[in-house]
Parts: structure tokens; C-alpha cells; sequence
């Protein structure tokens, strides 16, 4: 399939646009990234036509139609579309975070912690853990980065670190929420996380997830850094001749995943009123998986957040119609490591790599 | 040129085909499970009222974990008891130790209309929310095994970890340690309640002989390999050991491989805490003669079909909490224990 035989140059360059641009050498290796992009919308239209014909029924009408179920699905999958949307900026720059469920983790037994143990105010706890989720991911980037120990190996660590240290910061056990004014308890605010806005219908969550989202798609879609990032992922070396920031680059997205881990942590904490530190176990993995569903190739350079945004939802559904048929759990699992599987089969389609 | 500009249509296609064929997979599974009748029922808005003997009922019941044994033989215990009522679907969804999966069970649950939730919580303060808001939506709560914070449920059914700990404390002060000697307690999970309270109720329960003492304490996490290997470095510590005393039997079994592999077994008696009717089970261990002795640990799930029977086909109100007796499991009794608690 390598007919096309393109050099590292052309890579780097194709990289380094990846939104489209005049001039037919690049066009014909970009028309087929669209696709691959435009893969996951098809695939979500098509999950959700399934969903629709085979929901149960009630009076007549669609329950999975049922507008409090949709919003359940969105409310269901934001934690794991938040970490999607960071893991994808770490993998365009062909790394791996693993580390993001247990910073999640850390992140919603430090919020417990810190409202009701240290009797923190809202506001601060939350600029405290989002800085310590922004730190440990960019010590991970650094170490990645500066270091030359592969991302995998890293985040593996800094998984086990994160959970040593949520459990060393609790005593291993969770710590629940208790709302109020006074001493010991957090304040009324922040049970906002578990609430719904617009008359009761639309879940917070479900909102955050939908703002962090646009401002991911307009980062990816109008920065320089997302060209530095896209030519990282197409070519390291190209990327680094051509004078862009590596390593500061290769930090940032660390970052920006350790950051939206631990604002899913806080969300976590606050949708469940307690911070325990077994919470987001494996959350990695799915998290991994929407972003692969979404059409983001693990090797780096191609992919978008939109895809991501798709492939976060698309499982969203995919859970709710299995279990709104009463899908064996079992069973479940095959059907979704099917999908995986099948996303992933499609990118070996690509043209390169 | 030409070549390069038909090859990622021929690739679009493969991809399409690929994902159009995982979608049919999804699907196929989808016609094959049978959607509950009553799923779709007309009666589901009106919970209120109670319909008696007639009418058709949707139970779910959401699990925290099924990978563990003893809620898997919840779910069997559920199972076997609601298959004798006629009237009753039960659908079933496993958490997998992850609070915003389970809450997300039972937001489904509710979209399909469910009649009467069942839950064993993966923990407390994350699930009240949402069985409160069951409970509210007039929909009867039984919660089984592990309890929610406040009181927005119909009925507790679970047994007093405590008093099962004090009940082998006292087995192992009067029968098997009448003069006394030395005991090793192995511990589960740190800060889980049934470890705090399996350990409290045992000191009681030991505390009338005095001559007892416990010599030493390791932490298997509940687990069979790390009851193990903490037994393995006791053994390596303290040369007379008399009775081992553990949290659940997985980990009582461990130790005794433990104790086995150092020739210490035969002088050693073991104790553990659940007692499943299954073949890995404490029953079959003691039937064996690996252990001396253990505790069954109820499921309830047979006693919360009988309270759903009673709420729903009989219309009575139930009492808030249903607390389960304990029984003590020795080889004279094991085989009679597992023919009676064995569903299949």
C-alpha cells in the first residue's frame, strides 16, 4: 500500500498542515486523512442508527431517544472524553499517557482531601490540583522528553506514583463529601458538579466536557502549537532541523494531559461526593480507546479532536444501548474489544508508517 | 497520479465496509438478547399503585462486582430464587468495582422502566445519590451487603461482619484453643469495613479465654497469593502457631499452602469467613480437612427476592433492615451446608 513512496520531507511537511492546503503533491496524501477522520463521525452515525433500532420501546416511543437518557450518555462519558481530549494531544506527538486514570485518581482524593480535611475553599482546591495534575504531567514530558525514557515506560511509573501518592494523601480510603458551611465540610458550590443546569435536564459534566472539547478543536485547528505538534508527530527529526521546540512541545502536551486529568478527577469527585484513591482505574484504557476510535494514528502526526470527541460518545452509546438490551457484561466486553479492534484495523489502511 | 488519487477511495471502502461490518456485529447481538417484556410494560409510571399477583415485574439488579465470588453467588442466589416467580424478570449489570459505572446502571436501569431496584454498592457516598433518586421516583430499593448513607431505601439486607467475627473468635477460644495457645491473624484489605469489623468482633470473641494470644498479623488484602506469602515470612518468624484465623477463605487457603510447603500444616488448625457454595469454596476447603473451620457468610440474594415478593406480588410494607445469621461450617456439617446453599 506504500505505493505512493513518500519521503521524510514530504511527511513532515504534510504533517505540519494538517487541515488542508493548496498543492496537488499534498493533497493527494491529505484527502485520504479526511476520511480517517471523517471515519468516526460515519462510525458514531452509525452507532447511533443502531442504538435507535434496536432500543427498547416504551408507549410507543424510543427510550433510548428519551432526551434524559441521551443526556445520561453524555454526563456518563465525560470524565472519560476529558481525558481523551488531553490523551490525544500526547498521542499526535506519537507518545502514550497511561498515567491519566490514576492522576484522575489523585485528583478527586485530593479534592475530598482538601475541602474536607484542610477545609479549603473551593476555588483554591480547585487551581490545587489543577497545578499538581499540570506538574506531574509535565515532569512526565520532561523525563520523556529530556530523558529519552519512552512514554510508555514513564506514564507506567507515573501511574503507580499517582496512585501511591493518592493513597499515601488519604490513608487508602476514600473520603467522602459532606456539604455545607463549617468546618469539615465542602462548600454547597461544588455539589454543583452533581447537578443539572437548565431546568434539571443537562448534567455539568456533561457541559465541561462540551467546553473543554471546542477550546481543544480551536487550539488543534488555529495554533502554532498545533502545527509544531502535527509536524512532531509526522517527523521528530524533520520537526527539530526545522527549529521548532521540541522538547518544550513534547512538555506542553504532557501537560495539558496530567491538566485535564486532574479537572476530570475534580469532576469525578464532585459527580460521585467522595475522592477515593482506587477511582478511574483502567480509565486509561477507554480513554486510549476513544482515541483510537476517533481515528488519531498511534504513531503520531495525524488525527483530530473531533475524531476523539466522536469516539468518546460513540462508546458512550455503545455502553448504553448494550446495557439498555441487557447485553450480558460478558458479552459486552467482546462487542466493545470488537470495535476497537475494527477502528484500529481501519488505520492500517493509511497510507503511511 | 491517477494510481495515488484511486487508492484512498479504495481505502475509504475497506474502512467503511470494516466499520459498517463491527456495527452488524453490535447489531446481531442486539436481535439476539430478548428485550424484557415489561421493559416496554404501560405499568411502570404508576409505582405507586401497587398491581398484586398480576402483574409483570422488571427487577434490576446492579452488582458492584461480579468478579468477586461472593457476588457472583449473589447474582446465582438472585437468579435461582426469581426463576420460582413467575411474574418477575430480573436483568442483571456489574459495576466492575467502578462507582460511575454502577451509578450509570442504574441511570439505565431507570430509563428502562425497572420496578424494583436491587444494589449491592461498590461503596456508600457514591452511590446514594442516584439510589436516592430511584427511591424518589417511587421505585422500591433493596440494598444487599454493603449499606448507602441516609435512609432513601426500602429495605438493608445484610449480615453483621461483627458478629461473625465474634462467632469465630469464639469457636476458636472454646473449641479449638481451650487451654489457650497461640493464634495468627491474616487480615483483609486495610480500611475496608469488613476487615475493621471481622478483626473487632474476633478480639471479642477471643477475649474470654485469656490464654489466647495473637502472635502475629498479616495483611492479605484478601486476596489467596498474598495470604500466602504474608503467612509464608509469619511462619519464618514464629515457631509455635496454633490456629490462623483469617478474613475470608481465599486467604486462609493460602496460608495453609503456605504452612503446607514448610511441613507445618498438620500442627496448624485454619479458620476463614465466607464459606461459598462453590468449588473453590471455603465448604469444599473444610470438606477437605485444609481448613478446620469456616463462617458462612450470607449472600441475602434468595432473602431479597422473598422481600421483592413481598413489596410487589403481596403489597406489604417490609421492615427496614433484615440482618442475616451466620453458620458455623465443620466437616461434620460441610456436605449438608453446601447441598443446601448451592444454587446449581
Amino acid at each position: 500500500m506504500n505505493a505512493e513512496g513518500t519521503t521524510t520531507s514530504e511527511k513532515a511537511s504534510e504533517a505540519a498542515e494538517p487541515e488542508g492546503t493548496e498543492g496537488s503533491r499534498r493533497r493527494r496524501l491529505i484527502i485520504p486523512e479526511r476520511f480517517f477522520t471523517f471515519q468516526s463521525y460515519v462510525a458514531l452515525v452509525l452507532v447511533f442508527l443502531a442504538a435507535v433500532i434496536f432500543s427498547p420501546r416504551r408507549d410507543g416511543g424510543i427510550v433510548f431517544l428519551d432526551s434524559d437518557n441521551l443526556l445520561n450518555i453524555v454526563r456518563a462519558v465525560s470524565e472519560i472524553g476529558i481525558l481523551a481530549v488531553g490523551v490525544t494531544f500526547v498521542i499526535l506527538v506519537a507518545g502514550i499517557d497511561l498515567s491519566v486514570g490514576a492522576v484522575l485518581g489523585l485528583a478527586a482524593t485530593g479534592t475530598a482531601s482538601l475541602m474536607m480535611v484542610n477545609d479549603m475553599g473551593m476555588a483554591l482546591t480547585v487551581l490545587t490540583i489543577l497545578a499538581i495534575g499540570l506538574t506531574f504531567g509535565a515532569a512526565q514530558g520532561y523525563l520523556s522528553a529530556r530523558l529519552g525514557i519512552q512514554a510508555f515506560i514513564v506514564t507506567l511509573a507515573g501511574m503507580q506514583i499517582a496512585r501511591g501518592l493518592a493513597r499515601i494523601w488519604s490513608g487508602g480510603q476514600g473520603i467522602p463529601l459532606a456539604y455545607g458551611e463549617g468546618p469539615g465540610l465542602a462548600p454547597e458550590t461544588f455539589a454543583l458538579l452533581n447537578s443539572r443546569t437548565f431546568n434539571g435536564t443537562v448534567p455539568i459534566p456533561a457541559l465541561i466536557f462540551a467546553a473543554v472539547g471546542a477550546i481543544a478543536i480551536v487550539v488543534v485547528r488555529k495554533t502554532v502549537f498545533a502545527r509544531h505538534i502535527y509536524a512532531i508527530g509526522g517527523n521528530e527529526r524533520a520537526a527539530r532541523l526545522s527549529g521548532i521546540p521540541v522538547l518544550r512541545v513534547k512538555i506542553a502536551v504532557f501537560a495539558i494531559s496530567g491538566l485535564l486529568a486532574a479537572l476530570a478527577g475534580i469532576i469525578h469527585a464532585g459527580q460521585l461526593n467522595q475522592g477515593s484513591p482506587n477511582d478511574g482505574m483502567t480509565y486509561e484504557l477507554d480513554a486510549i480507546a476513544a482515541v483510537v476510535i476517533g481515528g488519531t494514528s498511534l504513531m503520531g502526526g495525524v488525527g483530530t479532536v473531533s475524531g476523539t470527541l466522536a469516539g468518546a460518545l460513540l462508546l458512550g452509546i455503545l455502553n448504553n444501548i448494550l446495557a439498555l438490551n441487557n447485553i450480558d457484561t460478558n458479552v459486552q466486553m467482546l462487542i466493545k474489544g470488537g470495535i476497537i479492534i475494527a477502528a484500529a484495523g481501519v488505520q492500517t489502511f493509511r497510507s503511511r508508517k | 497520479m491517477t494510481m495515488s488519487r484511486r487508492l484512498p477511495w479504495r481505502r475509504a471502502r475497506a474502512g467503511a465496509v470494516l466499520t459498517v461490518a463491527a456495527l452488524l456485529g453490535t447489531a446481531a447481538c442486539g436481535t439476539e438478547s430478548d428485550v424484557p417484556a415489561s421493559a416496554g410494560g404501560d405499568a411502570t409510571r404508576e409505582k405507586t399503585e401497587c398491581q398484586g399477583p398480576d402483574g409483570d415485574y422488571l427487577i434490576g439488579m446492579s452488582q458492584a462486582n461480579v468478579a468477586e465470588p461472593y457476588r457472583e453467588q449473589m447474582d446465582d442466589d438472585i437468579r435461582a430464587a426469581a426463576e420460582d416467580v413467575e411474574q418477575f424478570e430480573v436483568v442483571f449489570a456489574d459495576a466492575a468495582q467502578d462507582n460511575s459505572k454502577q451509578v450509570t446502571d442504574v441511570e439505565n436501569f431507570l430509563t428502562q422502566g425497572i420496578d424494583l431496584l436491587i444494589i449491592s454498592p461498590n461503596e456508600a457516598a457514591p452511590l446514594t445519590g442516584v439510589v436516592e433518586r430511584a427511591y424518589n421516583q417511587g421505585v422500591p430499593v433493596i440494598v444487599l451487603d454493603r449499606k448507602i448513607e441516609g435512609d432513601s431505601y426500602t429495605q438493608f439486607i445484610g449480615a453483621d461482619n461483627t458478629e461473625i467475627g465474634r462467632a469465630a473468635g469464639e469457636y476458636v477460644a472454646t473449641e479449638l484453643l481451650p487451654d489457650g495457645g497461640n493464634v495468627v491473624e491474616i487480615k483483609g484489605l486495610p480500611g475496608s469495613t469488613p476487615a475493621q469489623e471481622r478483626s473487632t468482633g474476633f478480639h471479642e470473641g477471643i477475649a474470654s479465654n485469656e490464654n489466647i494470644e495473637v502472635v502475629a498479623e498479616g495483611v492479605g488484602d484478601w486476596l489467596r497469593a498474598k495470604g500466602q506469602s504474608q503467612f509464608e515470612a509469619i511462619l519464618q518468624a514464629e515457631q509455635n502457631i496454633d490456629v490462623v484465623y483469617s478474613h475470608n477463605d481465599p486467604m486462609a487457603e493460602g496460608a495453609y499452602l503456605a504452612a503446607e510447603s514448610a511441613g507445618r500444616a498438620g500442627e496448624i488448625d485454619f479458620v476463614g469467613i465466607d464459606a461459598l457454595p462453590i468449588p473453590s469454596g471455603g465448604i469444599k476447603a473444610v470438606q477437605a480437612g485444609r481448613l478446620s473451620a469456616t463462617f458462612v457468610y450470607p449472600t441475602g440474594g434468595a432473602e431479597a427476592v422473598e422481600t421483592a415478593k413481598k413489596i410487589l406480588l403481596e403489597c406489604e410494607d417490609v421492615e427496614k433492615e433484615q440482618l442475616l445469621e451466620t453458620q458455623l461450617v465443620t466437616k461434620e456439617n460441610a456436605a449438608e451446608v453446601y447441598k443446601r446453599n448451592s444454587t446449581g
